[in-house]
């Protein structure tokens, strides 16, 4: 059976292929595969028949008790026939249907098989969660066969509202399954039927499935997608929408029905459900004048039919169910092709257009009318046979089976009626309306129709023999009955009285109605179409609604959701916690809250300053503070670091705001702003709260305290901080250089909007090369044109010396404050200082070197040293300590580690340089490139 | 431990005040707010280590020395925010070579379906009309023009 | 093998580093890029073998003994995090340099993309190996500055402005993850995370409650986790394609993968799980309804990823072994998908000029593959079966029902609806950009397609015109997104095995002691 499946998708996957190279003659070709289904079936009928099932088992996801468990037995085995022949036959059928030339021709095939191929699947899985699997393909390939003319509105709409309709269902019999499935400890049907839930529990979980079964084979609420899927090809009604899919929901009802018939909600739902599909879709019948439309909703009514008999939950009604299914695979398939027919052969479908065909094709019209017979119930049918057993198996039940009997009767009038109509709108002479042309119908389109028809008439007059392959499904209710037999002829029971009855009624209201014009009055109660709109729109409402509210746009608001969460929520547990820590200091020395007032003013005052450089200097002033509290703390490197950064911002902030306005914008509203200071103040108690109560409840020993042992026997130096960046926790250190190197990068991505620009030497266009290339010593180049020579001549006298104090700082600070970051900076605050008093060719001159090459070459050192350290079989990063004699420097103690420094050293020196190229040199030539085009503006 | 009073105020203020300007719609203050954020959580972390003399072998016994692991974790966030600043900066820079301001705007498409849900609408869609051919109204597509500009990249 | 560890750090750091030195230099560049990244994938694999078969792999950066330095631990979930990042960036790698052949490199300079590319690697690999608090901090400001650069490339108006919500929100998250680590140090005294596994337990309840919100709260805005998600749809769709297949499949991901982590790891025995199961339903359901509100395909697939956040934050709040190791394998699928869905997002726009959907048609015509690019991993995403979505999904509502409580029932139907809306929302996209009549303002001309099909991708530069226009979809566009679409495919062939991973993982994670007991081997100190 897998190897079935496979084929068929391994078909679907080449039929657009096959179709490209022989047209439409390759769906005769493809026709084989469902041929081989049925002929695959029809060699394990005997071992069916004798109750074996077929079993198959392949593992997939045994965590999710998933598995490809494929069991076939006599349901199945008819399934799989029907899905199989139909299928055969329609391929045939489209071979002759479609043109050589349609464009969608390969796609169709494709889809078709595929569809074939999962319905197969789903009718032979005996793993419910693999069954949902099919089920849910066949969903999918009948939605792209629904849009097989996407162009038009209508088919996209069908489309869409098809596939939603059963996933939904689809969705909600999952998790039926899934409850009964984890309940059981599998998902088998054959295990699970044997272990089933009980109470409301497995209520609810049958309720769901019900809903999975109701909306795929369209009932009563869901019918009204079934019609709109007839913008699909007539082949695909005739397969998907009359004779597999939307059988599946039955199929399903019929597998579950021998063992959860019994439990409470089953039967109502199906039986209620069942007879009123059956009375909407017989009267909508009645008022189509589209023939397709007709057999849909007839279509609509014989499924509604189908789930009462089958939902009738007994051994007879079960066996009529199974013989009706056959039944009307047969006929509804043979209908729906002919429909395609007529409408090839004359191009209309609409019954006030046509007349006379019935004399122009007399074929087509025994072929339909064999059908159509079998469809009202008339003997020898296939038809015939069904109804008379599923009247016969609700004429002895209860009184609520006389009811649902009472139901089955006017229901199969209207079967008749309907019936009726289809034959004469289709073939009748019609009095008043031109005889339409008919264009010959060709045998090869009417064969795949006239099998289906006399297999109808087959399986009636062979009933005997159908009733001994059918009943052993039948044969799994347990009933203590000897049970009924499938025949033509029980004599003169009320059964037939009934049938007689059935067909005499429903050619009493075809004939009012065609007289009497009764249709036009007959309105439906409920629409499922205008609720299935209603509904999408309420979607559509609810998710622009949700999404105005919640999606503001606005970064603000972002942020002061996020924060009002952290007030909220940690906030909250802080409140609600225990006895806050009693044991506190209010500080190490008095000094600190010296230092403390001063961050405290200057931060306050930075909130509320107006002008942007007011604003810089409280923030800068506030930095300083911090680093004074860090110089308290007993944290040297931290404050030398802090105070060059602070330094450097400083640098940068100027660079920025000498070109932005002087002061903010009054925007802020009064009100807006109390806000920002309320969300301000509470989070700021709050994490001043947290920092209190955590830092109270330190119990444990931290585990820096190993460290200054560490550092000196395994780090080689003294400075505990800075062995911990370069060693302990080089890992951290690598990737913060990381993170400046790609800000770098992304300083210069933002300012120069070009890759060509990018080059970041100073080969900037529009400066003349000469003024850089020529270094001088001492001088000025040419065009700093507002700078101080004096101050310029200053500079250059101390950039050497303050770089040359970098690189001590470098390399003291294994022992000592320093390291590389401060040493960078410091490196990067000369580069500053010459940019700030000669400009870009000052810069460019004081650092003839790409930024991305520094950058570049300092990541590749640090994470080199890291590297190297890993070839010379140390861990990544690990650190080795060289101690030796220089005949004229004396005792060198060298740890490699240094080589790391060197890398971050190099990487800030890079990012400032690069900072200075852009936010200063780069910007000043867009400024300046700026200014000459107002100019010359200005000039025109 | 005991937590030192002086921290926990002056990193509730710095947050307080952080948070105020991280608020605003000016990304200079934006800018700010982030830079005293970053002080605050800083100083949060110090909090978390004892004070003491500085942490170097030698000119302090091991006990009296302030802890060196925060330290090393301020350490790195610091250059870190330095990185970031400088980023910011470029962002607030462009901005205002771009439209003249360094406000953050809000989002346009955001905007868009604000106004649906102010009119009481649904997005465009296959559900109303008969052809395949009809258009939004001229407005809507202005609109979405606006809002897809700048964005073929 | 310990020490492969480090090595899907190291190789794109060094790589960034050769690249910054090859500057100007763009093919030698993207060939640095490529070889490291395929290493990276041939390690991340490696490790996977290894941290399945002998359990987890650590190592102690520069031999510094544990808790003292810094841990790598690669345990299976890191490992499997990895290999799935790797491959999905290698493929998007691919895909860019595909896209910039065709542009141009006006737009996106590469000698800033590569270096920056490598190091958003570098940091996602850094956060999933990372045993170390702070590291992890650091792991996360990597892979943020990166894609900072990443997203406003270019500097255009929409991406500033994208950005500057971006990069602003983000560095708040920062702030807090870095308070709340200076909570967790003072509160501790460690950063070591298997040694705080240790520590936290004996923590008073109420403040291991207050570092868990923290540290929730961080994550929880890096993983987009309603209503702290609204920055993503403002932000991810205006970068360039490559970039926001890479943002959508991995960071959101970075995140989820940190809330796992700290969750089983720190703070085990479910004392937020109401909070978030609630938060779970929230974001399920809030942004799919976004998706279905939206008009334009990226826009659309940012909500979907908001969304299908939800279905991990489910599984990890449900705290069985069942849930966890669903919400791992949902984790690899969305990364896949999600990547997948914006890539072909990215040939849309190529091919229509844009992705408004109310500007484009007729895809399905136009450009077969395309509609074939998007439409399985669109199905795939909505939980069709039987793609690696519907596995998870499955998984999920599985644990879900086993649970039995309330909130979890709400969760499932919660999950089932979003599975559909999911569905609503691709079926529309499908409906119209590549069902519906093509719009008139697309390039039409399928014979130019075709012509410039086999002749862009030899000589994409020559066609330059006809790409401004959309007509040529280039080879190197489409290979890496076949590659990730039969990716996808494959995830569900070996989800049996896939599932015997996620769910080792997840039985190693709340047992906590495969992981201590690998960094402590004597004993938590």
């Amino acid at each position: 059976m897998l190897v079935l499946v496979a084929v068929h998708a391994l078909t679907a996957v080449i039929a657009p292929a096959l179709v490209r190279l022989w047209g439409r003659h390759a769906l005769y070709v493809v026709a084989l595969v469902p041929g081989a289904t049925l002929a695959w079936a029809l060699t394990h009928t005997g071992k069916v028949r004798s109750g074996e099932p077929v079993v198959e088992t392949l593992t997939w996801v045994p965590q999710l008790d998933l598995e490809l468990a494929l069991r076939m037995g006599t349901l199945s085995w008819l399934m799989v026939v029907l899905v199989g022949g139909v299928g055969a036959l329609v391929l045939a059928y489209s071979a002759r249907y479609f043109r050589s030339d349609d464009p969608g021709l390969g796609r169709f095939v494709a889809v078709f098989v595929a569809f074939a191929g999962a319905m197969l699947g789903l009718v032979v899985s005996d793993d419910l969660l693999l069954l949902y699997v099919f089920w849910e393909l066949t969903t999918v390939f009948s939605y792209l066969l629904i849009g097989y003319d996407p162009a038009k509105r209508a088919s996209r709409r069908a489309a869409m509202q098809a596939l939603l309709v059963t996933t939904l269902g689809g969705l909600a019999m999952l998790a039926g399954f899934v409850m009964l499935g984890q309940h059981a400890g599998s998902y088998r049907w054959s295990v699970v039927a044997e272990n089933l839930p009980g109470g409301g529990y497995l209520a609810v979980a049958l309720v769901l499935i019900l809903l999975g079964a109701l909306s795929k084979s369209a009932i009563f609420p869901f019918s009204f997608w079934l019609p709109g899927a007839m913008a699909a090809p007539t082949p695909v009604s005739a397969y998907l929408h009359a004779a597999a899919m939307v059988k599946a929901g039955v199929f399903l009802v019929a597998l579950m029905g021998p063992a959860v018939a019994e439990v409470t909600p089953w039967r109502p739902v199906l039986l209620v459900g069942g007879l009123i599909t059956m009375f909407l879709g017989g009267w909508s019948a009645l008022r189509q004048v589209d023939l397709k439309l007709l057999l849909a909703y007839g279509t609509v009514s014989q499924l509604g039919l189908l789930m009462v008999v089958l939902g009738a939950g007994t051994r007879d009604a079960a066996l009529a169910g199974v013989a009706m299914v056959l039944a009307h695979a047969l006929f509804k398939a043979t209908l729906f092709l002919t429909v395609g027919i007529i409408d090839h052969a004359t191009g209309t479908r609409d019954l006030r257009e046509l007349s006379g065909v019935g004399r122009r094709a007399p074929a087509l019209a025994v072929v339909a009318g064999l059908a159509a017979a079998s469809m009202a119930g008339l003997p020898p049918m296939a038809g015939f046979v069904a109804k008379e057993a599923a009247v016969e198996a609700l004429l002895h039940g209860g009184t609520a089976d006389l009811a649902v009997l009472a139901g089955v009767i006017f229901g199969s009038v209207l079967t008749v009626a309907y019936t009726l109509r289809y034959l004469w709108g289709a073939f009748a002479d019609k009095p008043g309306v031109e005889p339409t042309t008919v264009r010959p119908v060709s045998w090869a389109i009417l064969t795949p129709a006239a099998v289906l028809a006399v297999a109808g008439v087959a399986v009636g007059v062979l009933a005997p023999a159908v009733d001994r392959l059918l009943a052993p499904y039948a044969d799994l209710y347990r009933s203590a009955e000897p049970g009924y037999h499938l025949a033509l002829w029980h004599g003169l029971t009320p059964a037939l009285g009934l049938s007689v009855l059935a067909v005499a009624g429903g050619a009493g209201l075809f004939d009012l109605m065609r007289r009497e014009r009764v249709r036009a009055t007959m309105r439906l109660p409920f629409d499922g179409a205008v609720a299935y709109k209603k509904c999408i729109n309420a979607i559509d409402r609810l998710a622009v609604e949700l999404t105005g509210r919640t999606q503001r746009g606005s970064l603000p608001f972002y942020l002061g959701v996020i924060l009002v969460v952290m007030v909220v929520l940690p906030g909250g547990a802080l409140l609600a916690g225990s006895p806050w820590p009693q044991r506190f200091h209010l500080w190490d020395t008095p000094l600190q809250g010296v230092a403390a007032a001063m961050v405290v003013i200057a931060a306050v005052m930075a909130a509320r300053a107006l002008r942007r450089l007011t604003a810089m200097i409280l923030v800068g002033v506030a930095g300083y503070g911090i680093a004074l509290m860090f110089v308290l703390h007993g944290a040297p490197d931290l404050a030398l670091t802090q105070f060059l950064v602070e330094t450097v911002t400083i640098v940068m902030f100027v660079l920025v705001l000498r070109r932005l306005p002087a002061k903010f914008s009054e925007r802020p509203i009064r009100s807006s702003r109390r806000g920002r200071v309320a969300i301000g103040v509470a989070v700021g108690a709050v994490t001043a709260g947290m920092a209190y109560v955590a830092a109270g409840a330190r119990q444990a020993v931290p585990i820096s305290v190993d460290f200054p042992d560490g550092a000196v026997s395994y780090g080689g130096g003294k400075n505990v901080v800075n062995v911990t960046l370069v060693d302990i926790r080089a890992w951290d250190t690598m990737g913060e250089i990381a993170v400046l190197v790609v800000a770098a990068t992304g300083v210069a991505s933002l300012i120069f909007r070009h890759a060509r620009d990018l080059g970041r030497r100073g080969d900037i266009p529009g400066d003349g090369p000469t003024e850089y290339n020529r270094p001088r010593w001492l001088t000025t180049g040419a065009t700093a044109r507002s700078q101080s020579v004096i101050l310029q001549v200053i500079t250059r006298l101390l950039f050497h010396a303050i770089v040359l104090f970098s690189i001590y700082l470098l390399f003291s600070g294994h022992n000592a404050p320093g390291g590389g970051f401060a040493a960078g900076l410091v490196a990067g605050l000369a580069l500053a200082v010459r940019y700030l008093a000669g400009g870009r060719t000052e810069l460019n001159g004081a650092a003839p070197v790409d930024a991305g090459v520094v950058l570049g070459a300092g990541l590749f050192v640090a994470v080199g040293t890291g590297v190297a350290a890993m070839l010379l079989g140390g861990e990544f990063l690990q650190s080795a300590l060289l101690d030796f004699h220089l005949p004229v420097l004396g005792h060198i103690h060298f740890v490699t580690s240094a080589f790391f420094d060197v890398g971050v050293y190099l990487i800030v020196v890079g990012l400032v340089l690069d900072i200075l190229r852009s936010l200063g040199a780069e910007m000043d030539r867009q400024h300046e490139t700026e200014g000459d085009e107002v100019r010359e503006k200005e000039l025109v | 431990m005991s937590p030192n009073l002086t921290y926990v105020i002056v990193v509730g203020v710095l947050v307080a005040a952080g948070v105020t300007l991280l608020l605003e719609r000016s990304l200079t203050r934006v800018l700010m707010g982030v830079i005293l954020l970053g002080n605050g959580a800083n100083l949060l972390l110090l909090t978390g280590g004892r004070a003491g003399a500085p942490p170097i072998v030698g000119s302090a016994p091991q006990e009296e020395m302030s802890d060196p692991l925060p330290q090393a974790m301020i350490l790195t966030a610091i250059v870190i925010t330095l990185g970031m600043t400088a980023f910011l900066l470029a962002l607030a820079y462009r901005s205002w070579h771009l439209n003249g301001h360094d406000e953050v705007q809000d989002d346009v498409e955001d905007r868009r379906i604000m106004d649906l849900a102010d009119r009481d609408e649904v997005p465009d869609d296959d559900v109303d009309g008969d052809d395949d051919e009809e258009s939004p109204t001229t407005d809507e597509r202005q609109l979405s023009t606006t809002a897809k500009g700048g964005r073929a990249g | 093998m310990t020490f492969l560890v480090p090595l899907p750090v190291v190789m794109p750091l060094l790589g960034a580093a050769l690249t910054l030195l090859l500057l100007g230099r763009p093919r030698a560049q993207r060939w640095v890029s490529l070889t490291v990244l395929t290493a990276t994938v041939a390690v991340a694999a490696m490790l996977l073998i290894q941290s399945s078969l002998h359990g987890p792999l650590v190592v102690e950066v520069g031999g510094w003994v544990a808790p003292l330095g810094i841990v790598l631990v690669a345990d299976q979930l890191a490992a499997l995090m990895l290999v799935v990042s790797a491959a999905v960036t290698l493929c998007v790698l691919v895909y860019s340099i595909g896209q910039g052949m065709a542009d141009g490199d006006e737009e996106t300079p590469l000698s800033v993309y590569h270096p920056t590319y490598l190091v958003l690697t570098a940091g996602v690999c850094n956060a999933f190996l990372s045993g170390d608090l702070f590291n992890l901090y650091v792991g996360f400001e990597i892979l943020l500055v990166a894609s900072y650069v990443l997203l406003t490339l270019g500097s255009t108006e929409t991406r500033i402005r994208a950005g500057t919500t971006y990069v602003v929100v983000s560095l708040l998250s920062s702030v807090i993850f870095l308070v709340a680590i200076g909570l967790v140090y003072a509160s501790t005294g460690t950063l070591n995370l298997a040694q705080l596994a240790d520590r936290l337990d004996a923590l008073p309840d109420d403040i291991r409650l207050l570092l868990q919100g923290m540290l929730l709260l961080a994550f929880g805005i890096k993983a987009a986790v309603f209503p702290l998600s609204a920055w993503l749809p403002d932000s991810y769709p205006t970068a360039p394609a490559p970039v926001t297949a890479v943002f959508a499949g991995l960071l959101t991901k970075v995140g989820v993968y940190a809330i796992i982590r700290t969750e089983t790891l720190l703070f085990p025995g479910g004392r937020v799980a109401t909070l978030m199961l609630v938060t779970a339903v929230l974001t399920m359901v809030v942004g799919i309804l976004g998706a279905v509100a939206q008009s334009d395909i990226k826009r659309l697939l940012s909500f979907t990823l908001i969304s299908h956040i939800g279905y991990m934050l489910f599984g990890v709040g449900l705290t069985s072994s069942l849930g966890l190791s669903a919400a791992i394998f949902y984790v690899v699928h969305h990364i896949t998908i999600q990547t997948t869905l914006f890539l072909a997002a990215g040939l849309v726009e190529r091919r229509g000029g844009t992705t408004a959907m109310d500007r484009l048609g007729g895809l399905a015509r136009l450009s077969p593959i395309l509609a074939v690019l998007f439409f399985v991993p669109a199905l795939n995403l909505a939980g069709i079966p039987p793609f690696s979505g519907f596995l998870g999904k499955l998984g999920l509502v599985q644990a879900g029902i086993d649970d039995g409580g309330a909130l979890a029932w709400i969760l499932v139907a919660g999950g089932l609806v979003t599975s559909l809306l999911t569905l609503y929302a691709v079926a529309r996209v499908w409906n119209l950009a590549f069902w519906r009549a093509p719009h008139p303002e697309m390039p039409a001309a399928d014979d130019a397609e075709q012509a410039a099909r086999t002749e862009g991708a030899v000589q994409p530069q020559q066609s330059l015109a006809t790409a401004q226009t959309g007509a040529v979809l280039p080879g190197l566009m489409i290979a890496p997104t076949v590659a990730l679409v039969v990716f996808g495919l494959v995830l569900t062939l070996v989800a049996g095995p896939l599932f015997d991973l996620s769910s080792d993982a997840a039985n190693d994670l709340l047992q906590r002691t495969p992981y201590v007991d690998a960094v402590f081997p004597g004993g938590a100190p």
